[in-house]
C-alpha cells in the first residue's frame, strides 16, 4: 500500500503517517501545490501553473508521471497522465531570448504554436517584425506584458533573456552570532538559481532575512516594496542589524519621506498614489539602475504594481509571501510577472524545526442575550455582521479572557474602531488604529516589546509586518468578514518563537448562531487546512473555569 | 456481348461445366452448401424448396447486396474486377485485371486470389469452372459501371456499350480516323475498334500521336470517374480524342472514356491499388500486463461508481421523458454535470445503464426515467459481478450513444434513450474489434487507426463514404474502442484480462458468436479475473480537524451510504473526500439519526479520534434541530380559559373535529373552520369566527355577491347604423371604384353576387361548367383561393381543362394562366352583357 491517492479532480491525497510519506512529499512538491495540511491527510492540487512551475524548475513530465505512478495506491487514470504530459509540454515551446542583433525575440520550437499566438489580437501589438519562420521580435518594453498574455493563452513562455546586473553596491550579511537558518539558505539559493521568483514562508519564519540574503547575493542596488510605513521601518531596522548596510545607505520612500538611496524601501501606497490621472512616483523605478526588486507580501500586491512590474522584467525580482492564495485570484499574474514559486515550506514543518512557536487556537462561542438576538434579527442585512461582531456580550467575554491571561503579552485585534475604542477604555489599554501617528505607533510597539505594556488593542492596520516578538496571546474580536489571509496574518502575530517556549494562544471570539459564526468557520478552515487544529469552546464553560 | 441467363439457356454443357448456378450448386458437396447457408443465412428464411429455388434466391438483389457488403476488401475487388471482365471470364483474365500487365505479376495477389475466389464461390456469387468464371448476374449489375452508379474501379462502359445507338456513319468516320480499314457493318466496326484498344502495341502507337493536352485529359479520366463534359464545339485536343473514339459520347454534352482504352492506360489494372493482404496489426508500445490489468480494473471500478451515481441521482429526481421519447438535451447536460463528465460520456453511461436494464421510464402519466427494481438486485451483487453484468449488456447492445447529438434523415436530433439509436451492426463490429485485439499478446495494443484500417479492409463499405465523413462501421468501431476504454474492457488500447475472458472461452476469444449460456460462463470467468484486481472495500475513514473525512479507498456499501447522508462529497477518485457542513449534519438528523448515533457511528468507523470541532458541530446542529416545529392544521380554537379548552378536548363529541392541544390556550383542529364552528355550536358553545388578522368576523345571513361585473352589451341584429360621415365616405368610394372599373375593359368588371361572397359550386359542377365553357369559348366568373389562402374573383375564358388544372385567358390579369381546379371555389356563367 502506497501513501498517495490520485483523485479525479486532480487533487492528490497524501497520508502523512505513512512511512513513504516524506519521500512522496519530496517527489510531488515540485509540481503540486499543497492545498490543505490537516493532521492525517494532506491535499495537494495539480494545476497547470504548478506543472509549469515544475518545468521552470527543470523537472520534466516523465518525472511527474513517474512520481504519481510510483507512489499512487490505485492505478492512475491514463487520461490524467496524458493531460499532465500535454500541459507540461506547453511550457517552453515559446522562449524569450536575447538576440545579438534584434534585441528581445520570441522564439518557437513549434511553428504552429507561434502561428497560433501571432494570430491572437492580444499578441499582435506586443510583437515586431518576423525575423525568420520561428522567431519574431518583441518590443523590449512589452516583455512582461507578453509573458502575461501568453500565459493566459495557455502557452507560457520561458524567459531566458537574462537580467541586467544593475548598479553594483557592496552588501554583506553580518552574521555575528546568528546565521541564516537552513531553510532560509535554501530559499535564497532557490531564488538565485532561478533568477526571479517567489519564496513562500509562513509568518514569523524570517522572510526579511531571505530578502537580506538575496541582496547579499546580488550585491547591487535594491528596491524593496512593502505594504506600509511601519513595515518599511522594520525592514530598515532589520537590514541595518543584519547586513553591512548602514542607515545612510538605506532610503525610505513613503508618504512622508522621499529618499532614494542604494537600497530604497518604498510602500505600495505611495507608488499607487494617483494624481491627475498619472502615477507621479513611478519614476522611482527608473531613478536608479536597480539590480534587484524585492516584493514583500506578494499576495497583497496591488493591481497597478503589477502593471509597473511588467516593465521591470529585465531586473531580478524576488517575491516574499506567507501564502500564494490571493483573494482576487491573480496567482497567474504573480507567476508570469514576478516568477514561479522557487521555495515553499509548510508551516507545520518549520514549526517542527522549532523556528516558529506552536499555537493553541480556540474559538470561543458566545451566547448573545435575548435582547441582542432580537436586535440582530431585525438589523439590516449589511449591518448584521457589524452588529453581532461588536455586541456587548462579546466585549465582556474578551475582557474576561484578557483578565485570565493577565501578565502575558496580549493583543486584542479587531475591525471596528468604536468597538476597539470601547475595549481599550475598559481594558485600560492603548489603541493603535489608522489615525495613530507612526511615531506614536512605534513608541507603543516599543513599550509592548519591553514589557512595559502588556495589553495592546490594534485595528487592522497592524495586520501586516509588525513585529511583536513577545505576544503570546491574541484575541480577535472581529475581522474583515471571512478573509482567510487576515486570519493567517493574525495568527502569525503569535507564532514567533517565545523566549520561554510558552505555547501561544489564539482566541477568536464569535457570536453564536450569527453570520459571525459563518465567517469564523470560513476563516478557521484556513487554519485547519494549515494543520492548526482549533477547539471550539462555549464562553460560559470557559469562563466558569472548566478550561485550563 | 450477351450475358447467358443464369438458369435455363445452353452454355458450356458440352464442355462438361455447369450450365447454371443451380446446376453447380447441385454438384457441390453438402458441406459446401452448409457453408453457403452459414455465410448467407438470409437464404434460409424460409427454407428453399430445392436448389433451383436456392439459386434463384441467391440471385435476388437484396440477398446479393447483403452478401457483397460482407466481403472483405480483396474479395470485393475480385468481384469488381469480374464485373468489368468479359462474362464468362477465364482465371487468367481475372488475374491479369488485378495484377496488370507486369509480366511477373504480383506474388501477393497470386497467393490471395484463389482464396478470394473461393470466398466468392462459397457465397455463390461466382460459379463456373476456372476457365469460365461467372459472376452472378445481379452482382454484375450491382458492380458494373453505369452512369448512375460509377463502379468503384472507376472504369466506364465498353466500346460496344458506349457506341450502341451511334449512327453507322459516325462509326465509319471514327474507325477511319483511328487508321482502321473501313467496314460498313457496325458490329465489325465496333469489334475492330475494341481490338485496336485492346492491342497494347497499336494503341501505344495511336496515343503517341496525341496532342499533349489530349493526353492530359485522358490522365484526368483515367482512374475515374470516366465521364467528362464537352461543349458543342470541342477544343481541338478533345476533337482529336472524339474523332478516334477515345472519348465516346455518353449523353448530350458529356463523353466517356471507354473501358478498353482506360484499361490500356492503366496497364491492364482494374484497381489503382489492389489490396490483397489485410493490413497488419503492428503493435504499438507494449505495456506490462500488470499495468494494463490494474488500470483497467481501476477504470472498471470508476465505471461502476459512475453508474451507481447516475442511478442515485435519478432515484429521487428522474428526468422527464420527451414526448418523442428520450432525454432532453438539458437533462443530458444536467446528468453530465452530476457525473462530472462530458455530455458524450454521460450519454454512454446513461445508455449503458439502460441497456443493462438498470433504468427505464416509469410509464406514469408524467413519464420519468427512474432506476428499475432490477437495479436494486444489481446493487446488491459483488463488485466484479456488477461489472460483468454491465460489460455483457454492453457487448450485446445495439444502442449507439455515439450517435447522440447528430440528426436523423429527417433532420430531427437524436436524443439519449430516444428511438432510432439502435444500429444493428454495432455488436458485431464491437465484437470483431475486440477479437482483433485479442489476437495480440496480452498487454499489447495497436493504435485505433491501425485497428480501424483493418476493420475497414475486412468489411469495406460497398460505396465509399463521402470525403470528410466516415462510414457507419468505422464510426461504430471508433465508438466501441472508446467505450471499451471507459468500461475497463481495454486500457491504453490493450485488452485487459477480464475483457479477454468476456470475449469467449480461453484460447479462442472472439472467434465465433456465443450462445447465451456460453456468454454467461464467460461473464463468470471475467468476473473471477476482475475480482482480485479490484480494491478491497474498506470499513474505516479518517476524520480531520478541518471537518473533512477521507475514505482512503472504496467503502463498504452501508458505510458509504451513511456517510453520503452525513457529509457532502468533495472529491472523488481512488479515495473519497467528504466534508461535514451544518447542512449535511442536519440532513442526517432529518433522516432520523440523533447526535449520539452520529458520534457513535463516526467513532466506530474512524481510524483517528473524532476531532473536537466535528463533535461540536454535530452537537451544535442537533441543539437547534427540531427546535421549531411545523405542521398543518385546518383551523384553530383559542380561548383564554384553559379549563374550557380542556373540557372541550375531553368531550367525546369533539372527536370528529380531531382537536389537538398545541399550547394551554390553543387547540388545533383538522376540521375546516365552518365545520368547527358548527360542531362547537352543536356541543352548546357559542364560538366566534376569527379573521386572518385576528378580528372577530361578524356573521350575518349575508347574501352572496359576485366580484364587480359590467353589464352585458346588447347584441344588435345587424351592423350598427353608420353615421353621416361614414356614409358619405363610403358612397364616394363606391362611386370612384365604379367609375374606374367601367372606364376600363368591359369584361373585367365582375358582377358582385348577391351576397357579396365568392361563387360556390360543387366540384362536379365546376368541372362541367369549365368543360362547357371550353367548348363554347365563353368567359366564366370564378372564385379562386391562392396558395396563401387569399380569395379573389376572376373572369377567365377557359381554353383547356386537364389533369386537375384549368388553363385559360384571365381577363382580370390580362394574360393566360393556369389554375388548379381544387383551388377554384366555384364558377358562374357571366351575364350576356359581360361576355
Amino acid at each position: 500500500m502506497s501513501c498517495l491517492i490520485v483523485q479525479s479532480d486532480k487533487t492528490l491525497l497524501l497520508e502523512v503517517d505513512h512511512e513513504q510519506a516524506d519521500a512522496c512529499r519530496r517527489a510531488i512538491a515540485p509540481f503540486a501545490e499543497l492545498e490543505r495540511a490537516p493532521e492525517h491527510i494532506h491535499t495537494y492540487r495539480v494545476t497547470p501553473l504548478g506543472l509549469w512551475n515544475a518545468r521552470a524548475a527543470g523537472h520534466d513530465a516523465e518525472q511527474v508521471v513517474d512520481a504519481l505512478v510510483t507512489y499512487s495506491r490505485y492505478p492512475v487514470p491514463h487520461a490524467l497522465l496524458v493531460d499532465i504530459a500535454e500541459t507540461m509540454d506547453r511550457y517552453g515551446r515559446l522562449r524569450l531570448l536575447k538576440h545579438p542583433t534584434h534585441g528581445l525575440v520570441l522564439e518557437s520550437t513549434d511553428r504552429p504554436v507561434l502561428e497560433e499566438i501571432l494570430r491572437s489580437k492580444k499578441i499582435q501589438p506586443l510583437v515586431g517584425a518576423r525575423i525568420d519562420p520561428d522567431t519574431v521580435a518583441v518590443h523590449p518594453s512589452e516583455r512582461g506584458q507578453i509573458k502575461q498574455t501568453l500565459l493566459k493563452l495557455g502557452w507560457p513562455a520561458e524567459d531566458l533573456a537574462g537580467y541586467v546586473d544593475g548598479e553594483a553596491h557592496p552588501i554583506e550579511l553580518a552574521e555575528d552570532g546568528w546565521a541564516l537558518r537552513p531553510y532560509q539558505q535554501q530559499a535564497v539559493e532557490g531564488f538565485w538559481h532561478g533568477g526571479s521568483g517567489v519564496v513562500v514562508l509562513p509568518c514569523g519564519a524570517g522572510k526579511t532575512l531571505v530578502g537580506a540574503g538575496a541582496m547579499a547575493k546580488a550585491k547591487a542596488t535594491t528596491l524593496i516594496l512593502v505594504t506600509n510605513t511601519v513595515s518599511a521601518r522594520q525592514w530598515k531596522h532589520e537590514l541595518v542589524k543584519r547586513t553591512s548596510l548602514t542607515e545612510d545607505e538605506i532610503g525610505e520612500y513613503s508618504g512622508t519621506k522621499k529618499e532614494i538611496r542604494p537600497v530604497t524601501i518604498a510602500t505600495y501606497q505611495v507608488l499607487t498614489t494617483k494624481r491627475k490621472g498619472i502615477y507621479p512616483h513611478l519614476e522611482l523605478f527608473d531613478s536608479r539602475d536597480w539590480g534587484l526588486v524585492v516584493y514583500d507580501e506578494v499576495h497583497l500586491l496591488p493591481a497597478p504594481v503589477f502593471k509597473f512590474t511588467a516593465d521591470l522584467q529585465a531586473r531580478r525580482r524576488l517575491g516574499l509571501t506567507a501564502t500564494l492564495v490571493r483573494e482576487d485570484g491573480r496567482e497567474s499574474d504573480v507567476f508570469s510577472l514576478i516568477g514561479p514559486k522557487r521555495f515553499d515550506a509548510p508551516w507545520k514543518e518549520i514549526e517542527a524545526q522549532g523556528y516558529i512557536a506552536p499555537a493553541d487556537c480556540v474559538e470561543v462561542r458566545v451566547n448573545l442575550t435575548d435582547a441582542e438576538r432580537l436586535a440582530y434579527a431585525t438589523a439590516e442585512t449589511e449591518e448584521k455582521y457589524r452588529y453581532c461582531a461588536t455586541t456587548a456580550t462579546k466585549r465582556r467575554v474578551t475582557e474576561a479572557l484578557v483578565a485570565r491571561h493577565k501578565g502575558e503579552q496580549t493583543l486584542v485585534i479587531g475591525q471596528y474602531i468604536d468597538q476597539l475604542d470601547e475595549l481599550g477604555e475598559h481594558l485600560d489599554a492603548p489603541v493603535i488604529k489608522g489615525e495613530t501617528s507612526n511615531a506614536q505607533r512605534e513608541k507603543l510597539f516599543d513599550a509592548f516589546r519591553q514589557g512595559e505594556l502588556s495589553v495592546l488593542v490594534v485595528s487592522k492596520v497592524a495586520n501586516f509586518s509588525i513585529d511583536l516578538p513577545e505576544a503570546t496571546v491574541a484575541i480577535q474580536v472581529s475581522g474583515t468578514f471571512g478573509s482567510r489571509q487576515e486570519e493567517a496574518q493574525r495568527l502569525g502575530r503569535v507564532l514567533r518563537p517565545k523566549a520561554d517556549g510558552h505555547e501561544a494562544r489564539f482566541y477568536s471570539v464569535v457570536a453564536r448562531d450569527t453570520v459571525d459564526q459563518d465567517f469564523a468557520a470560513h476563516r478557521q478552515r484556513f487554519l485547519a487546512e494549515q494543520g492548526y487544529a482549533y477547539r471550539i469552546v462555549d464562553a460560559d464553560s470557559l469562563l466558569a473555569g472548566e478550561e485550563a | 456481348m450477351t450475358t447467358p441467363r443464369d438458369t435455363g439457356s445452353s452454355g458450356g454443357a458440352a464442355r462438361g461445366g455447369p450450365r447454371t448456378l443451380a446446376e453447380e450448386l447441385r454438384a457441390r458437396p453438402d458441406g459446401a452448401l452448409a457453408g453457403l447457408l452459414r455465410a448467407r443465412p438470409d437464404l434460409l428464411n424460409p427454407v428453399p424448396g430445392d436448389l433451383t429455388q436456392l439459386a434463384t434466391r441467391a440471385g435476388t438483389r437484396a440477398s446479393v447486396v447483403r452478401a457483397l457488403e460482407r466481403l472483405d476488401r480483396f474479395a470485393l475487388q475480385a468481384a469488381e474486377a469480374l464485373a468489368v471482365a468479359p462474362d464468362p471470364c477465364p482465371y487468367g483474365t481475372l488475374s491479369a485485371l488485378l495484377t496488370g500487365d507486369a509480366p511477373e505479376g504480383d506474388p501477393r495477389i497470386a497467393e490471395a486470389l484463389p482464396r478470394a475466389l473461393a470466398t466468392l464461390r462459397e457465397q455463390a456469387l461466382v460459379w463456373g469452372g476456372e476457365d469460365r468464371l461467372r459472376l452472378v448476374r445481379t452482382a454484375r449489375e450491382l458492380l458494373a459501371p453505369s452512369p448512375a452508379h460509377p463502379s468503384p474501379t472507376g472504369l466506364g462502359p465498353t466500346v460496344a456499350e458506349a457506341t450502341a445507338g451511334m449512327s453507322p456513319g459516325r462509326l465509319q468516320q471514327i474507325i477511319a480516323t483511328a487508321g482502321l480499314p473501313g467496314t460498313h457493318d457496325p458490329v465489325s466496326a465496333v469489334a475492330a475498334l475494341t481490338a485496336l484498344f485492346e492491342d497494347r502495341t497499336r494503341m501505344a502507337e495511336l496515343l503517341a500521336g496525341a496532342p499533349a493536352e489530349a493526353t492530359a485529359v485522358l490522365g484526368r479520366l483515367l482512374w475515374g470517374p470516366p465521364y467528362g463534359t464537352v461543349t458543342a464545339d470541342p477544343a481541338p485536343h478533345l476533337r482529336w480524342l472524339l474523332d478516334r473514339g477515345l472519348l465516346l459520347p455518353a449523353t448530350p454534352g458529356s463523353v466517356v472514356l471507354p473501358r478498353e482504352a482506360a484499361l490500356h492506360l492503366r496497364a491492364g489494372r482494374a484497381h489503382r491499388t489492389p489490396e490483397p493482404v489485410a493490413p497488419a496489426l503492428a503493435p504499438a508500445t507494449p505495456h506490462s500486463v500488470h499495468t494494463v490489468d490494474a488500470a483497467a480494473a481501476g477504470q472498471a471500478f470508476t465505471a461502476l461508481g459512475t453508474v451507481e451515481e447516475l442511478l442515485a441521482a435519478w432515484e429521487s429526481d428522474g428526468p422527464l421523458v420527451l414526448r418523442a421519447g428520450g432525454l432532453s438535451v438539458r437533462d443530458l447536460k444536467r446528468a453530465a454535470a452530476v457525473l462530472d463528465t462530458t455530455e458524450e460520456t454521460a450519454a454512454f453511461w446513461i445508455e449503458l445503464a439502460y441497456a443493462a436494464g438498470l433504468l427505464a421510464s416509469d410509464g406514469e402519466v408524467d413519464e420519468r426515467y427512474a432506476p428499475t427494481p432490477a437495479s436494486d438486485d444489481w446493487l446488491r451483487l459483488p463488485t466484479e459481478q456488477r461489472w460483468a453484468r454491465l460489460a455483457t449488456a454492453w457487448s450485446a447492445a445495439t444502442r449507439t450513444p455515439g450517435l447522440v447529438g447528430s440528426r436523423d434523415a429527417k433532420g430531427r436530433p437524436l436524443n439519449v434513450l430516444g428511438p432510432e439509436l439502435d444500429r444493428s451492426p454495432a455488436p458485431e463490429v464491437r465484437r470483431r474489434a475486440l477479437a482483433l485485439l485479442a489476437t495480440l499478446p496480452p498487454g499489447a495494443s495497436v493504435t485505433a487507426d491501425t485497428l480501424l484500417e483493418r476493420l475497414h479492409w475486412e468489411r469495406p463499405p460497398r460505396t465509399p463514404a463521402e470525403p470528410g465523413t466516415e462510414d457507419l462501421r468505422t464510426r461504430l468501431a471508433r465508438w466501441a474502442l472508446a467505450e471499451a476504454e471507459l468500461l475497463g474492457v481495454t486500457n491504453r488500447g490493450a485488452l485487459s484480462a477480464p475483457g479477454r475472458a468476456l470475449l469467449g472461452p480461453e484460447g479462442s476469444p472472439g472467434t465465433k458468436p456465443l450462445s447465451d449460456a456460453e456468454q454467461g460462463a464467460c461473464a463468470v470467468r471475467a468476473a473471477a479475473l476482475l475480482a482480485p484486481l479490484l480494491p478491497e472495500p474498506l470499513d474505516h475513514i479518517l476524520l480531520q480537524a478541518d471537518l473533512t473525512a477521507v475514505a482512503p479507498g472504496p467503502l463498504k456499501r452501508p458505510l458509504a451510504q451513511m456517510l453520503g447522508v452525513l457529509a457532502d462529497v468533495e472529491s472523488k477518485g481512488g479515495a473519497t473526500v467528504y466534508r461535514f457542513t451544518p447542512a449535511s449534519v442536519r440532513r442526517a438528523l432529518d433522516a432520523g439519526q440523533t447526535a449520539a448515533d452520529l458520534k457513535a457511528f463516526l467513532t466506530e468507523h474512524s481510524r483517528t479520534p473524532v476531532p473536537q470541532p466535528l463533535a461540536y458541530l454535530i452537537d451544535d446542529v442537533a441543539r437547534r434541530h427540531g427546535h421549531l416545529r411545523v405542521g398543518a392544521a385546518s383551523s384553530y380554537l383559542r380561548c383564554d380559559d384553559e379549563a374550557m379548552l380542556a373540557e372541550i378536548l375531553a368531550d367525546r363529541r369533539s372527536a370528529p373535529l380531531r382537536l389537538r392541544r398545541l399550547a394551554p390556550t390553543v387547540l388545533a383542529a383538522q376540521a375546516a373552520p365552518d365545520a368547527l364552528l358548527e360542531g362547537l355550536r352543536a356541543m352548546g358553545y357559542a364560538p366566534a369566527a376569527e379573521s386572518a388578522e385576528g378580528d372577530v368576523v361578524v356573521t350575518r345571513a349575508d347574501a352572496r355577491r359576485t366580484p364587480p361585473r359590467t353589464a352585458p352589451a346588447p347584441v344588435p341584429e345587424g351592423p350598427p347604423v353608420p353615421d353621416e360621415t361614414l356614409l358619405g365616405a363610403a358612397v364616394r368610394a363606391i362611386r370612384a371604384g365604379d367609375l374606374a372599373s367601367t372606364a376600363e375593359r368591359k369584361p373585367v368588371a365582375a358582377p358582385a353576387p348577391a351576397d357579396g361572397g365568392l361563387p360556390r359550386t360543387t366540384s362536379a359542377d365546376t368541372l362541367a361548367t369549365m368543360q362547357a365553357a371550353v367548348l363554347t369559348g365563353a368567359a366564366v366568373w370564378i372564385g379562386y383561393v391562392n396558395a396563401e389562402g387569399a380569395a379573389s374573383q376572376r373572369v377567365i375564358a377557359p381554353v383547356r381543362v386537364e389533369g386537375g388544372f384549368v388553363t385559360g385567358y384571365d381577363h382580370t390579369a390580362d394574360e393566360v394562366r393556369t389554375y388548379p381546379l381544387h383551388r377554384i371555389t366555384g364558377v358562374a356563367e357571366l351575364a350576356d352583357e359581360h361576355a
